[in-house]
């Protein structure tokens, strides 16, 4: 209750402060007051004066600011004048139950005598000081203000809603709810009251209270539009102070004389204007020049020789319109139902024709073309918005780019179908070897199956079974001796094919297994070379092994030199790249690179030079190995090279990717590919020239085996050709995996092809 | 190292402005940057890289050329444009202080810009103007069509017709139109002036309404320079063919409505103010005076030649005449600099004219009132004919309907049976009632064409395109002549079949059916029923049948394996060609299928009609 009385108390103090000092504060007081029944707007600013002040709550409202100062002021007036009081509770409080009275006392001011406040020394400051009499709180007040029994404050009173009570009495009570009544007492408390129609609801006791005359008379005068204060007259008579009858000034303020500017016409004025007269006289000045309205006349403009500016390119014409513009087309070009709806369905911009053709019988029907304007104004905007670019219009018949190659009939031999085919069961067909002969086929599987078959008939002649996958095999290219390469896991194996001539076989017999073994190597070597004991021999069992570190991985890749005495090979695994090289004779096993940067895919020695070609996941690199050092990289730009292999020349090189794609480099050229062939749909597995025809071949996963034609020529001017001639198909894919190996046979157009399925094919020509 | 580059200072990033940035440069408002462009002929160009041209951004913006740009910068109409905008400030502010004589004053001395030099500029050889006048005509023929509005004031409306009717009268006196095709979207006329084809395309005779979407302002500009192009244009072609220009106006007779008749053509070699020169017509064929005085030159000189012969269509005899006679140079008053090209007969012969210009010369044409009066004029006397209407068409018509030179009625309403006198039916069986196609068909095919398909309510002959189609396209005219001999032979063939019993070429004859049948079952089972019909064995039967699948299977590998080789063979293009190659595949096959939509419709379309007809 507090909080709400002070402020009151000090807005009222301000009023008083600004009221002229004529005015009796009581009496401005009471007409200033405001209503006792507050909108809540007012409680409202009510209470934020009210926090400002007292409680000090943090959220003061901005509005209230600058009144905030003046309270805060007056607040201190008031402090002051506090201390003065003696008996200041008391005081406090009866000034809070004057607050009320005078505050309930504005609406009937007239009515009611306020007790009359006197004048007396203050005992303690001995200065005057107004002292109310005290009122009696159950007799001396007003009716109206004696209780109000609720003590909450300008709280919103829906707060009370739920509860039975509306709030505290001063003694801290409940206030109950007054019973109210249905609609039906309502209604009959309004027939019963001839003043309930002029009455209204208090919130703050919850009752209904009869308003008052003056506040009756305020809202009529609201309705009305009248100005609500009752004492003002809008049409008081003017009260003439300065002008008007009698008061007229006669005399003038100065008794200074005219000066003669004023009366006499101006020299310079003159001149000014003769000088201006003179002007137009002289045609200087025109009057007003004669309006422009002669139109546009057209002259000769071209007769005059244009300037050496070439003219700006004209924009492109529209194209003319065809036929089935016509009014009266054929019937074919009118459109089904179906082209009507797709053309109608379409955005416009899609649509191949800005129309609709259509036919009429007659010229005179034919009605306005409603999107006229509408593409006259769309050529303008292509014309004036639309980016131009020049383009050359090719009117060349399309089969003239193909390149004109010679026809494969007259590159024959090349082989171009399958003669035969040999079955390995259940395991595909890893590698394939010819042997130098030509003979000769082995074929070895994942199984662990090498089955050496002849290559005219495909009879099998004798089949060797390890352990493990077959990684390669590679038959060794001397003529006068005759022994394969097998790579199994960590494992070289090399074997004797039987029924060989006994001079062949006593000469391989002595390059693999010598009777008296060369020297050890000084440096203790991790390659192991076994021969099994003369007395263990048979066909069945290779004649040498070589051991290769542990870990090293399956072969995946082996390589002969020229003269079959250097076996290349690569492993899956190991430390240097996987790359070992064996030299039969000496019976001695090196790694030529410590460490290698990727991972190996496949190495060759050069067929003329001591160079060794590395072909790692992405680059081809030439180490000349005499030397020692790098000769050469080269950049196929294949994500992942798959195989490789060079021209019987030397001088050119194959390297084919997973990634569909095969490079011919010219070794002479450059380090980029002369040409970059992708036609396969698959990754190429293989590749392989054929060691004395102008051909070459590539298998893929996707089943199938292209020939080449690769004529190379001694002169540097004239680039190879490259000739496609042969697709050969017959391998079926399984697990994605096609054509495995393709090998040619040295002497023959031949072609061995090793494939997933587990068939080897042989393809002649 | 080489100079180190700085980004954005060379190349495209220099090379290439956006049209922000252009705005910016020209210190302009985009709506007068837009009127630039279009009077100068300006236009957004595509940079290879867009990223490259704008700074490494590729938002969408639209590029042009940076030195384009700085060329616009030096351009009056850019100092014209920034005057009138000052002065719109001033107007309004004028306006708005309610000061109105200083707003009228403001108003007279409204700043207006030329667009000659632009003319100038963008065409500096009449030939280039020619060239692009397509655009001018479409849009001056529109707008000659507008109704007039707020927008559109009736001065411009009223130039536009002006301009069209002048460009109607000039390729009518100059006999320089060459097809013309009625389309659905209106009147297309193609001319060849100066060895140049002009196109337009003329609207119907409809009110058009400028659709709510359409920036009315854009073509107001546009119109602007057309005006002024076809302005200098018309001058230099008028002069050119020895007439005034402009043409003077009847007023009188445009209030009647005579159209183009409006308009006097006049020879400016004659005295502006000259007695009337006394003007025959001779089959058509307007003579004059001097005409006359040269025949007569002529015949004193003691020439065999026929006269009539010299005097109306050979010209080129009486060139060394021409050279002779006096010609009294008018200066006009619109031109001070140029002299007037001598207007003889032989500039005027030697305007581009074929044979078929004068197609109509000897026919006369009567206009019914249902008929467009403002093509078929112009077609008509474009090819030398004449031509008259009712007057419910407007005045002027030189003869009336019941003029017995009248060869033609072009008609285009339906036949009702009425009474008529017998005048009126010995006038109708006088002349021919066509319809109007008729006109347009003869005009495209260069000759007169028979009247009985176009006669008056009969369903007409398709129209088509005199322009062409592209090169492979399908064309119906062909199409219909294929079919017709198809039909033809398959006629014979039947007859063939018929009285095959007595001639053993016959049986021969059965047989290379059987032969060229034997690829399609159906056909092979009507060819076995033939041949038996036919009296052959069903030995020699099968046999041929047997060869002919052979050579066909043959026939079949040997192009399969030329295709293959063909295909291995594209695997040795470079990316680049192969990508051209697959792009022009598809059009071409687009075309083509396109072709063989229509060609199979025209098949169902023609069984169809057959099945009527048998029916």
């Amino acid at each position: 209750m507090a909080p709400l009385a002070s402020g009151r108390k000090t807005i009222k103090r301000k009023q008083v402060d600004e009221d002229e000092d004529a005015v009796p504060p009581q009496q401005e007081l009471r007409s200033n007051g405001a209503l006792e029944m507050l909108s809540d707007e007012e409680d409202d600013g009510d209470a934020s004066s009210d926090d400002g002040q007292v409680d000090e709550f943090p959220e003061i409202i901005d509005e209230s600011d600058s009144e905030d100062s003046d309270y805060d002021e007056e607040e201190e007036e008031e402090d002051d004048e506090d201390e003065e009081d003696e008996n200041e509770e008391e005081d406090e409080e009866d000034e809070n139950e004057v607050d009320e009275s005078e505050t309930d006392a504005d609406s009937d001011d007239s009515l009611h005598i306020f007790p009359k406040a006197k004048v007396v020394t203050s005992k303690i400051t001995n200065q005057p000081k107004t002292v109310y009499p005290e009122i009696e709180p159950e007799y001396d007040s007003d009716s109206s203000t004696e209780d109000t029994p609720n003590r909450v404050g300008n709280v919103p009173m829906h707060w009370y809603d739920d509860m039975p009570h509306i709030g505290y009495d001063i003694n801290g009570k409940k206030v109950l709810r007054p019973a109210r009544g249905d609609e039906l007492d309502k209604f009959l408390a309004t027939v019963d009251d001839s003043s309930a129609w002029t009455s209204a609801f208090d919130k703050n006791t919850q009752s209904e209270k009869p308003l008052t005359s003056e506040e009756l008379d305020l809202i009529r005068r609201l309705y009305a539009g009248e100005n609500p204060d009752a004492s003002y007259d809008p049409y008081e008579p003017t009260t003439e102070w300065f002008t008007g009858k009698g008061k007229e000034e006669i005399m003038p303020l100065s008794g200074a004389l005219q000066p003669k500017r004023r009366w006499v016409p101006s020299k310079w004025e003159k001149q000014k204007v003769m000088k201006i007269v003179r002007a137009i006289r002289q045609g200087r000045i025109l009057p007003s020049k004669p309006k422009s309205t002669a139109k546009f006349e057209p002259y000769a403009i071209w007769s005059e020789p244009s300037s050496s500016h070439p003219p700006p390119l004209p924009a492109p014409k529209p194209p003319l319109p065809t036929n089935a513009e016509s009014y009266n087309p054929p019937e074919e070009y009118l459109p089904t139902e179906e082209e009507r709806k797709a053309w109608e369905a379409q955005d416009p911009e899609d649509r191949e024709r800005n129309f609709l053709p259509q036919k009429y019988s007659s010229l005179r029907l034919v009605p306005a073309y409603d999107r006229f304007v509408k593409e006259r104004f769309f050529r303008q905007l292509d014309l004036y918005l639309a980016p131009r670019v020049q383009r050359v219009k090719l009117n060349i018949d399309p089969n003239s780019l193909i390149p004109k190659l010679p026809s494969p009939n007259s590159l024959k031999p090349f082989p171009n179908y399958r003669s035969l085919q040999f079955y390995h069961s259940n395991s595909r067909a890893r590698c394939v070897s010819v042997s130098p002969d030509g003979a000769w086929v082995v074929s070895g599987d994942e199984g662990g199956v090498v089955s050496l078959w002849e290559i005219i008939v495909g009879r099998e002649v004798k089949r060797w079974k390890f352990e493990g996958k077959i990684g390669s095999l590679a038959w060794c290219p001397r003529t006068d001796v005759s022994y394969f390469a097998v790579g199994i896991e960590d494992t070289i194996h090399f074997v004797i094919p039987p029924n060989i001539d006994p001079a062949v076989l006593s000469l391989t017999l002595t390059v693999l297994a010598p009777a008296t073994l060369p020297p050890a190597p000084t440096t203790p070597s991790p390659v192991k070379w076994l021969t099994p004991p003369s007395a263990s021999r048979s066909e069945d069992t290779p004649i040498l092994t070589i051991n290769l570190p542990p870990s090293t991985g399956l072969p995946t890749h082996f390589c002969w030199h020229r003269r079959g005495d250097y076996l290349a090979s690569v492993s899956t695994g190991g430390q240097q790249g996987g790359v070992w090289i064996h030299q039969i004779t000496r019976r001695h096993s090196q790694a030529p690179f410590k460490k290698i940067k990727g991972a190996v895919q496949s190495v060759l020695f050069h067929p003329l030079k001591p160079h060794f070609f590395v072909a790692t996941q992405q680059y081809v690199r030439i180490y000349n190995l005499s030397e020692q050092k790098l000769v050469k990289t080269l950049m196929p730009g294949i994500k992942w090279i798959s195989s490789m292999d060079v021209h019987p020349s030397g001088d050119h090189l194959i390297v084919g990717g997973y990634d569909r794609k095969l490079c011919w480099f010219d070794l002479e050229l450059s380090e980029k590919p002369y040409k970059v062939l992708r036609y396969h749909s698959r990754a190429i597995r293989s590749l392989q020239f054929h060691p004395t025809y102008p051909l070459f071949a590539s298998s893929s996963d996707d089943g199938s085996i292209q020939i080449f034609h690769s004529r190379v020529y001694n002169d540097l001017m004239t680039d190879p050709l490259i000739v496609p001639l042969k697709i050969l198909r017959g391998h079926t894919v399984t697990d994605g995996l096609g054509v495995l190996q393709v090998r040619w046979c040295s002497k023959q157009p031949w072609l061995v092809s090793s494939a997933a399925d587990g068939s080897v094919a042989v393809w002649c020509s | 190292m080489g100079r180190l580059r700085v980004k954005g200072k060379a190349g495209a990033a220099k090379n290439y402005t956006t049209r922000s940035a252009a705005v910016k440069k020209l210190q302009c408002s985009l709506a007068d940057f837009r009127r630039l462009c279009i009077l100068k002929g300006i236009f957004p160009r595509e940079p290879r890289s867009r990223k490259k041209a704008n700074k490494g951004s590729s938002a969408p913006t639209s590029f042009y050329y940076t030195k384009d740009i700085a060329y616009l910068a030096h351009e009056p109409i850019l100092k014209k444009l920034r005057e009138h905008k000052a002065f719109a400030k001033k107007l309004s502010r004028a306006l708005g202080r309610g000061e109105w004589s200083s707003a009228k004053s403001l108003e007279e001395n409204k700043p207006v810009y030329r667009l000659d030099h632009i003319i100038k500029e963008r065409y500096p050889t009449f030939i280039d103007a020619i060239r692009d006048i397509d655009d001018a005509l479409c849009m001056v023929f529109l707008f000659a069509s507008l109704p007039s509005n707020s927008r559109l004031p009736s001065e411009l409306v009223e130039n536009c017709a002006r301009l069209s009717a002048e460009w109607q009268l000039y390729v009518m006196h100059s006999k320089s139109l060459r097809k013309v095709f009625l389309s659905i979207k209106g009147v297309y006329y193609q001319a060849e002036i100066m060895d140049q084809t002009v196109t337009w395309l003329v609207p119907y005779l409809f009110t058009q309404n400028v659709p709510a979407d359409v920036d009315i302002r854009v073509m107001l500009t546009f119109l602007e320079l057309y005006q002024t192009l076809l302005g200098f244009v018309f001058f230099k072609l008028y002069t050119d063919a020895g007439l005034v220009y402009p043409p003077p106006l009847d007023v009188k007779k445009e209030e009647q409505g005579a159209g183009v008749n409006a308009f006097d053509l006049q020879d400016s070699s004659r005295q502006p103010a000259n007695k009337p020169i006394k003007v025959a017509e001779v089959d058509g064929r307007k003579i004059t005076s001097k005409v006359v005085r040269q025949t007569i030159k002529a015949i004193t000189s003691g020439d065999s030649e026929d006269v009539a012969g010299l005097n109306l269509s050979n010209p080129e005899s009486t060139e060394a005449d021409m050279e002779e006679e006096e010609f009294v140079q008018q200066s006009s008053k619109t031109q001070k600099t140029t002299t007037v090209i001598l207007p003889t007969l032989q500039t005027l012969s030697n305007l581009p004219q074929t044979l078929s210009t004068s197609l109509f010369s000897s026919y006369t044409f009567f206009l019914s009132r249902e008929t467009p009066r403002s093509i078929f004029e112009f077609i008509v006397r474009s090819f030398g004919g004449r031509i008259g209407w009712p007057s419910s068409s407007g005045s002027g018509s030189p003869f009336d309907e019941t003029d017995p030179t009248i060869t033609h009625v072009i008609i285009d309403r339906p036949v009702v049976e009425k009474q008529e006198t017998p005048e009126q039916r010995e006038l109708r069986l006088r002349r021919k009632f066509v319809q109007p196609q008729w006109i347009v068909d003869c005009i495209n095919a260069g000759k007169i064409l028979l009247e009985d398909p176009y006669a008056q309510g009969k369903s007409l002959p398709p129209h088509l395109s005199p322009f062409g189609e592209y090169e492979g396209a399908y064309i119906p005219a062909v199409e219909a002549a294929d079919e017709e001999t198809m039909q033809d032979e398959e006629e014979e063939g039947d007859g063939e079949e018929m009285d095959v019993d007595d001639e053993g070429n016959g049986v021969r004859g059965v047989l290379d059916v059987v032969a060229a049948a034997a690829s399609e079952e159906t056909s092979l089972r009507a060819a076995e029923l033939a041949a038996e019909a036919a009296g052959v064995d069903f030995g020699t039967f099968e046999a041929t049948v047997k060869r002919a699948h052979k050579k066909q299977v043959k026939k079949s590998t040997t192009d399969a394996l030329e295709e293959a080789e063909q295909d291995m063979n594209k695997m040795m293009m470079s990316n680049k060609q192969r990508k051209l190659y697959e792009k022009m595949k598809y059009s071409n096959q687009k075309k083509e299928a396109e072709r063989m939509h229509l060609e199979s419709k025209r098949k169902e379309l023609t069984k169809q009609k057959r099945k009527d007809r048998h029916a």
